[in-house]
């Protein structure tokens, strides 16, 4: 017999998630194949198919879904409901599935497999719609549950306990070799903190937020990640709102957001998506709390299907101009006004 | 205290019971307007649905008129109507109003608050009285909304132009003004023998459609452009899938008593085979009715949605499979702050062409 073939679109919440699957589904020795980067022609399969209304990554993830066709058995697309008790992810990862099954032409399609993850419920466990997909693969339940412990372990071990490391904002460690490079430096261009917040499937699919990463590097810009922060900072970020947010990626946006305002990054950029509904409320949260913050500059770039990268060049050379220009006249003052 | 509650539909009829009554001191936002959506459209965020910005706007004229308290419900996801409150609340605290924020909603561990409000609300009044003024209310709400049934039946049928929604209007405000549940009986009696004077028997067979899609937008008529009215007016029975009855009633009913969920698990049965999973606002619903619609022999759907409405689009991306399955058709119009209303007129008119000759093409072919 050989290898079940399980495709996994690579977009949405399998930046997250993927490694979980992947490993679980491996150790059973089926074949996990990921869609491939986001490009031009996944992006086009997705605008063609998906109703204009419909936010960017869905239709993203709409391309990827349809650039897996005849390369595998089965394609995953888990009904993400609630992770955590009081939170859900947004509606229309929720219906996921059930967008997917109505505007793509099922009979091209390999089969959807949508398991159900939602903690509350019995049959919604991480451990239940795991065995769900597994099952496909092997009916051995020994093998299933030894797998699922071992990625589960893993999966926590690797991927979510991502924690800050401490030193990472301390102020200028940038040191080039060069004395005279370096006077030229802390002058014309200190290092700067770059906080960029924002959806996964935003900050990591370099095709759709324009290389933005990248773009930040070459400028010398540390850039900081909502994933650098603990989860158990996060937490206590949240406790500053007026009433906690019930929507899980966007409860580490915020938080993430919050701890990077407190420890006085230089700048913070929000990412967004258009026709994002999170976004729409978070951002305005996170405005709101940046006002008391009034030495880190925050700005919001929205991402959408066009793929000019003109003007996202501009937008960042501004930012990062105005955070210099500041610095500068901030070092030319006297302490004493 | 000076409360004000925002706006929607004819929710003006519990404004005295629920404030004045208690011994607050009503702040009445004035009727929805082209002001106030312009207030609530430069000061949301821009990618917020419509009725966040219509309901700030709402509460700025209210706070203008010196409003201290503002009351507004509130969830817990994963609509985004859940936060209206917070984000309303920040963005009037940066415009530098100060009030209290009041929110009303299904406590989860914070109880403090709770309470805090509920004693607020209550004024010092007992309980007892209080209690029994949110019942008067509750049933206020459920005559109104039976009389906009009503209305929507009547209006296609009236005998002069207009005399439905008159006879209607002027139930609203004796509602309004009843302070109890007799005077409730007898005001539903007197409208609707009104109802039947104006309604003319003869026109039989008329075209009926389903109003679906997100709540606000189809129960403010000044959002969705006084859309029933319009089709009234185009001879066509509109039949309204939503009411407050229906998103409050499981709530005010307690979980108790299952039989008080029988109509929402009809709609989630019929919606089962295409989307599987409530997705919070209606989404679900609005599918499913669709497909309920379609068994009730309606002629099609109309789909009312705001700009962005995250449940919405998804419910919007599966009619169209709905659509094209069970041959109903469906129209889905999208709201946003634009106020040019032709446009709305031309797609209504073509729509119901087309309905009323799908039904010809029956008739002849039967």
């Amino acid at each position: 017999m050989s290898k079940k073939r399980i495709g996994i679109p690579y977009a949405l919440y399998f930046y997250e998630y993927y490694p979980l699957w992947k490993d679980f589904l491996t150790r059973l020795g089926a074949e996990v194949v990921l869609s491939k980067p986001t490009n031009k022609n996944i992006l086009d399969l997705g605008i063609r198919s998906a109703l204009s209304e419909v936010c960017l990554p869905v239709k993203v993830f709409y391309g990827h879904v349809l650039s897996l066709t005849e390369q595998v058995d089965y394609i995953l697309i888990p009904r993400m409901v609630c992770i955590e008790r009081g939170s859900f992810f947004c509606p229309k990862i929720i219906g996921l599935p059930d967008m997917v099954k109505a505007s793509l032409d099922l009979e091209t399609l390999s089969p959807i497999i949508s398991p159900l993850i939602d903690v509350r419920k019995p049959y919604g466990t991480w451990q239940s719609s795991l065995f769900q997909v597994g099952k496909l693969v092997t009916e051995n339940t020994r093998a299933l549950s030894r797998a699922f412990t071992d990625s589960w372990e893993n999966f926590q071990k690797n991927y979510v306990a991502h924690i800050l490391d401490p030193e990472i904002l301390k102020p200028g460690p940038f040191e080039p070799s060069d004395r005279r490079a370096r006077e030229k430096l802390d002058i014309q261009h200190p290092v700067l903190n770059i906080a960029v917040i924002g959806h996964d499937y935003l900050f990591k699919d370099s095709f759709i937020n324009l290389n933005l990463r990248e773009k930040l590097q070459n400028m010398k810009v540390r850039v900081l990640t909502p994933e650098m922060v603990h989860p158990a900072l996060i937490k206590k970020q949240l406790k500053k709102l007026f009433k906690p947010i019930f929507w899980s990626p966007s409860q580490k946006v915020v938080g993430a957001a919050f701890y990077y305002f407190e420890n006085k990054v230089d700048g913070i950029i929000h990412l967004t998506s258009f026709e994002c509904g999170e976004d729409s409320m978070v951002g305005e949260l996170i405005h709101h709390q940046s006002r008391n913050y009034p030495n880190t500059s925050y700005t919001e770039f929205v991402f959408d299907e066009h793929t000019g990268e003109a003007g996202i060049n501009t937008r960042i050379e501004a930012f990062l101009d105005m955070i210099i220009r500041r610095k500068r006249y901030e070092i030319s003052l006297t302490p004493y006004g | 205290m000076k409360l004000a509650l925002p706006r929607m539909g004819n929710i003006e009829v519990v404004y005295d019971t629920l404030i004045t009554d208690m011994g607050h001191e009503l702040i009445e936002p004035p009727p929805t307007s082209k002001r106030t959506l312009d207030l609530g459209v430069r000061y949301a965020p821009e990618y917020c649905c419509l009725p966040l910005k219509i309901v700030l706007g709402n509460f700025i004229e209210a706070l203008e008129l010196g409003a201290e308290g503002l009351i507004m419900a509130g969830g817990w996801g994963p609509c985004r109507f859940g936060y209206y409150a917070q984000v309303q609340r920040d963005v009037l605290l940066d415009l530098g109003y100060k009030f209290k924020m009041i929110i009303v909603e299904i406590p989860r561990g914070n109880w403090k608050t709770f309470r805090e409000n509920a004693n607020l609300l209550r004024n010092g009044k007992s309980w007892f009285y209080m209690i029994s003024q949110y019942r008067l209310a509750w049933q206020k709400i459920l005559l109104m909304e039976r009389l906009e049934q009503k209305v929507l039946v009547v209006r296609p049928r009236e005998k002069t132009r207009g005399a439905a929604s008159l006879a209607f209007k002027e139930g609203i405000s004796k509602i309004r003004k009843a302070k109890d549940l007799d005077a409730l009986k007898k005001i539903e009696q007197e409208t609707l023998e009104i109802f039947n004077d104006i309604t003319d028997l003869q026109k039989k067979n008329l075209i009926r459609v389903a109003l679906v899609g997100e709540f606000y937008i189809s129960l403010e008529p000044f959002s969705n452009f006084h859309l029933e009215e319009k089709l009234g007016y185009l001879g066509v029975e509109v039949v309204r899938k939503n009411s407050i009855e229906a998103w409050i009633g499981p709530i005010v009913k307690l979980k108790i008593f299952k039989d008080s969920f029988k109509e929402e698990k009809d709609i989630e049965e019929a919606a089962y085979p295409y989307i599987a999973h409530s997705v919070g606002g209606e989404g679900q619903i609005t599918v499913g009715n669709v497909v309920l619609a379609h068994e009730e022999g309606l002629d099609g759907a109309i789909q009312v949605i705001p700009f962005t409405c995250m449940p919405e689009v998804v419910a919007e991306t599966i009619l169209k499979k709905v659509s094209e399955d069970l041959n109903i058709p469906t129209l889905t119009l999208i709201y946003d702050e634009q106020t040019g209303e032709e446009g709305f007129n031309t797609r209504l008119e073509a729509f119901i062409d087309l309905l009323k000759k799908r039904r010809k093409k029956a008739v002849e072919l039967s």
